[in-house]
């Protein structure tokens, strides 16, 4: 128990503290991220990131090993499905070489180039979470990389796991999108939408303007040319129950194909390939939180992140 | 020679932030809140109460500066936490059983205080998918490891070997 001196001085010292915690909140609020908290969250982790690549080296072996002696019961049943998996993807992929030699050759005959529309890929690892809540992710690769804050991040499938959200010189923080504050602009078929994280929950909200025909189970959401977050085409998940339009909009739930839990690598895109040139021609950029400003105009857009 | 108190608390938190960060941050097995348990752990220790709770603050802003929520939160709700603490560290003083459940018990206060106050301030990133589970199974994970380690931590600090030897 305190004595009644040491809680004259707790009491007093508890409130200050709460104080200052409430201004830090304040202003993080207020200056959006930036400013004087922009510039304490950049210097904690330019200070920790170090350490926590140093850690992840001997710590991803132990996580792995971890992760396999509590998955050693399904890994049979797993192998077989794998293997029943690849089967059928090589006869596909013998279809596809097929493809690609009649490609090949109408190429040949209409004089086809690469459009050069392969997007730079960086990939790295996932070393950590910032705490149990929180469900940003820690990745191995940083600014001296070429990764900028904004940048969408996507797994090795190609599905969309979220953006970047902070960055150091050797570590970044992504924000998976069934966790971020904003939503993303895709398509269902021919109709497009905005796709919201739900609170405690993994599965996300499709929310359609103007929707036409209904939408069914499995039916794909891939990211809209609308998102300024995203490049078009990206796999998004797919919709888990069917919804009909009800006086022109529609909403439904989706379930996103990445599970951010799981993931141990993943790729950021280069997004927009060159910023210089999408500029000039008035393309949005990405900024945080999934609010965006043209360069062209004083347009404001929200709804993306 | 003895170490400073306060180079072996700094150094405590700095490696309760990297277990926790990388570690920690990708088993889904075991997901304590090792930072808290520090801050909560200290309140058994001979450091002034007011430091203690200065240190919980530290400890606490050092993690919202790594992480993508709020900055301030969780070095409101651990000065918080190690003030509850501190009101109620006679009570681990009993066993080490009965540190342990204390430790679980401050922490539960500590997740369901995060919770509370980053739903009112909108923090979508903390409420993900497990928010219910975790409120559960993080004070549980925190019981644990205050109970294995929770006693050689306060002897640590204190540089006090005779310190938490229940018979």
């Amino acid at each position: 128990m305190l004595t009644d001196e040491s809680r004259g001085r707790t009491t007093p010292t508890l409130i200050t503290l709460v104080v200052l915690g409430l201004l830090l909140m304040t202003f993080h609020v207020r200056l959006d991220g930036g400013g004087v908290v922009g510039v304490m969250r950049s210097g904690a982790q330019a200070i920790i990131s170090p350490i926590q690549e140093a850690a992840a080296f001997g710590v991803n072996p132990v996580v792995d090993l971890v992760d396999s002696l509590s998955n050693v019961a399904s890994l049979r049943e797993e192998n077989l499905a794998l293997r029943a998996q690849l089967a059928e993807r090589e006869a596909d992929l013998v279809g596809l070489q097929d493809q690609m030699a009649r490609l090949e050759t109408f190429e040949q005959l209409y004089d086809l180039g690469d459009a050069g529309t392969e997007l730079p890929r960086t990939v790295a690892n996932v070393i950590g979470s910032p705490d149990f809540l929180d469900g940003a992710l820690i990745i191995d690769k940083g600014a001296t990389d070429g990764i900028a804050p904004g940048q969408p991040v996507i797994d090795s499938q190609g599905y969309v796991v979220g953006s970047v959200h902070e960055v150091t010189s050797g570590t970044a923080t992504v924000v998976p999108i069934v966790v971020g504050s904003s939503g993303v602009q895709v398509i269902v078929g021919d109709q497009k939408g905005v796709l919201m994280p739900q609170v405690g929950s993994e599965l996300m909200r499709l929310e359609v303007f103007g929707a036409r025909d209904p939408v069914l189970v499995n039916d794909r959401v891939l990211t809209s040319a609308g998102s300024v977050s995203f490049p078009v085409g990206l796999a998004v998940g797919r919709v888990v129950e069917d919804a009909a339009p009800v006086s022109d909009s529609l909403t439904t739930t989706v379930q996103p194909f990445a599970d951010p839990d799981t993931l141990r690598l993943v790729i950021v895109l280069a997004w927009p390939p060159d910023p210089i040139s999408a500029s000039d021609q008035g393309i949005v950029e990405p900024v945080e939180e999934g609010t965006t400003t043209t360069t062209t105009g004083s347009t404001t857009t929200e709804g993306d992140g | 020679m003895r170490l400073p108190k306060g180079l072996i608390v700094a150094t405590m938190i700095l490696v309760a932030v990297i277990v926790q960060t990388t570690l920690f941050g990708q088993l889904d097995l075991i997901t304590p809140d090792l930072v808290m348990l520090v801050a909560i752990l200290l309140a058994l220790t001979r450091i002034r109460p007011e430091l203690t709770l200065a240190v919980g603050f530290a400890a606490g802003l050092v993690v919202d500066l790594l992480s993508s929520s709020l900055t301030g939160l969780r070095a409101v709700v651990f000065t918080v936490v190690a003030y509850v603490a501190l009101r109620t560290r006679e009570r681990a003083s009993i066993g080490r059983p009965a540190m342990a459940i204390w430790a679980g018990l401050t922490s539960f206060v500590g997740v369901a205080l995060l919770v509370l106050i980053g739903t009112l301030f909108g923090q979508s990133n903390l409420l993900g998918p497990d928010v219910e589970a975790r409120v559960i199974v993080v004070p549980l994970a925190n019981t644990l490891i205050a109970g294995l380690i929770g006693p050689v931590f306060v002897r640590l600090i204190d540089g006090d070997r005779t310190a938490f030897r229940f018979s």
